[in-house]
């Protein structure tokens, strides 16, 4: 296999709505700006990985031929990447391959969404929506005639978690909420960056028990992209290529009945254990410098500072508690804001968390930049109580 | 346009999608209160739909019995014993057939939550219980709703038993599970 590096990125601003855009306008306005970071133009680009999740949403079937038409890639060979939440990080892999094997020196990987579009007419707003096209998505037959949604499948998970470790405590997961939206108040492109307190949270309206609505992402419409080369290509064009040193990826039975627990996520302790094993790492909480994890919900961050080997199991909820997670800890988690401070464009989502520890890496994360950032985790996940997760290990030259 | 195109444009949303049409008249107002009207973003009402004549395939038989005879059926496994339900016709594990066994519709909570906000087809309903629920006979849980009037009651541990609805369409839905006193 090859080396691999990230050569240029880019990415919209994550917000609620683009109303002034469709979604392979969005697109377009990444790969350009991912381009023009590479200093390289489409016609060196030799294949693409598309990341979209949801057809409802951007109201058209395969898309993917699309957004590769708008962004004049025709003729070059493409793949679309669809794993629920964590189809950006799925797209990276396939990215990934297409490098390594060989196959082609560059490939934009290149993650867009927008759900703002589906609208309940008599209700006069979208999540609801939003959240009825995603339930295509539970099996048809057994799961979506339930009403239940990606939050409260989420929830089950979390309750399981508190019944058998007694933790992450309503506190602890209102703390998560706290840091990530205090840290996306740096990030310029996030869509919720606000100073709130652990009182707010609480306070605020319930979801889905034991979810308030602080506890969980928002819906964001945006677009990211990155682009992908060989060592030798990477050479040439930068002189700050960031490599992927590990990767991993799992996917769990979509069917909780099939597993053996639901207070843990399976997939994502295969994925993590798999791009650690890749990447040399052996203690991850001293060899990693800053991580973005799926923080689609606060209780399932905590989960994942677990599942990815951050602390023992049934130990997340102390991570939060001594402060290890927050910017100026020892492994500053989210300082993008993650899904909940920066947005949850599911596409695009994994590709954000790339970009943002990319940037940490390359020493251009301005006023939010963790000193001397050489090693991070991106942990993407997705499905029906985490059926999908990939983890990546990215890694500056000089590490 | 002209005042009768615009109430035209009103009454071909209306007449399609029975939106009201003072929605589509502020939407459409809003519109056009900008400084460059021309050159705002124009929002379209639209709808994605498809009819099916979906074949149950092998799971035919489980809802033929709930919709004929008020009977849940669970499926095993020939060779390893473990039982399905919701239902399939070969197990997963040994890669064999399953056979046909009656269950009670007796089961008990295995993960439980309150769901207070949800999709557009349910939000109608909440505070509702979303629970995975094990039927007794069984080795698999199966995801279902429950509406009780008070949702503090229902945790993990709750016994529930089934209840078939009047009105049975061959669906998951013809049976709802109810707390036993
Ligand atoms: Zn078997």
């Amino acid at each position: 296999m090859r080396k691999v590096a990230i050569v240029g990125m880019g990415t919209t601003k994550f917000k609620a709505r683009w109303i002034d855009k469709t979604y392979y306008e969005l697109a377009y306005d990444a790969a350009k700006m991912a381009m023009e970071d590479a200093g390289i133009g489409r016609e060196e680009i030799g294949c693409a990985v598309y990341g979209i999740y949801n057809d409802f949403f951007q109201r058209q079937y395969q898309p993917d031929a699309f957004v590769h038409d708008y962004i004049g890639l025709g003729l070059k060979p493409m793949v679309r990447v669809n794993s629920g939440g964590a189809t950006g990080g799925a797209a990276l892999r396939i990215g990934y391959s297409e490098v390594a094997s060989g196959l082609y020196d560059i490939c934009l990987v290149l993650g867009v969404e927008k759900c703002n579009d589906c609208y309940n007419y008599e209700m006069g707003i979208t999540t609801p929506e939003v959240l009825r096209a995603i339930l295509y998505t539970a099996d048809m037959t057994y799961d979506n005639p339930a009403g239940r949604t990606a939050a409260s499948g989420f929830a089950l998970a979390v309750i399981a978690h508190m019944e058998k470790y007694g933790n992450p405590t309503e506190e602890q997961m209102a703390k998560v909420s706290v840091k990530n939206h205090f840290n996306a108040t740096k990030n310029p492109v996030a869509q919720s960056p606000q100073i709130i307190t652990v009182e707010d949270v609480l306070k605020s309206r319930k979801i889905v028990e034991p979810f308030k609505f602080y506890d969980n992402c928002l819906y964001t419409e945006g677009s990211s992209a990155v682009i992908l080369a060989s060592e030798r290509v990477a050479r040439q064009i930068t002189d700050k290529p960031v490599w992927i040193s590990g990767l991993g990826a799992s996917v769990d039975y979509v069917i909780p009945g099939n597993r053996p627990n639901i207070y843990t996520f399976e997939s994502s302790r295969v994925a993590a254990k798999k791009a650690y094993d890749m990447a040399g790492i052996k203690d991850p909480i001293e060899e990693l410098d800053l991580a973005e994890l799926h923080d689609a919900f606060t209780g399932t961050e905590i989960m994942a500072y677990e599942d990815c080997f951050f602390c023992e199991e049934g130990d997340g909820g102390r991570l939060i508690d001594e402060g290890t997670v927050m910017p100026e800890g020892q492994l500053p988690v989210n300082l993008s804001g993650g899904l909940i401070g920066c947005g949850h464009a599911v596409g695009a989502t994994g590709i954000m968390q790339t970009y943002e520890i990319a940037l940490h890496l390359r020493g251009e994360a301005g006023e939010r930049q963790q000193k001397n950032a050489r090693r991070g985790l991106v942990q993407s996940i997705g499905g029906t109580l985490c059926t999908w997760t990939v983890c990546l290990v990215l890694e500056r030259e000089d590490r | 346009m002209k005042d009768h195109e615009i109430e035209q444009w009103y009454s071909y949303y209306h007449e399609k999608f029975k939106i009201p049409k003072e929605y589509l008249r502020r939407d459409y107002e809003a519109e056009l209160s900008g400084k460059n009207p021309m050159e705002a973003p124009l929002e379209i009402p639209d709808k994605m739909e498809i009819f099916f004549k979906y074949s149950l395939g092998q799971q035919s038989r489980f809802f033929r019995e709930l919709r004929e005879n008020k009977k849940i059926f669970g499926a095993k496994c020939i060779k390893c014993g473990k039982v399905y339900c919701p239902p399939r016709a070969n197990c997963h594990l040994c890669y064999r057939q399953t056979e046909w066994v009656p269950l009670e519709g007796n089961g008990v909570i295995k993960a439980c939550t309150v769901q207070y906000y949800t999709t557009s087809a349910f939000i109608k309903k909440v505070p509702f219980i979303c629970a995975y629920v094990q039927l007794d006979g069984t080795d698999s849980l199966m995801m279902t709703n429950m509406e009780v009037e008070d949702v503090s009651r229902v945790k993990v541990g709750t016994r529930v038993k089934a209840v078939f609805r009047e009105e049975r369409t061959g669906s998951i839905t013809d049976f709802y599970f109810r707390p036993v006193e």
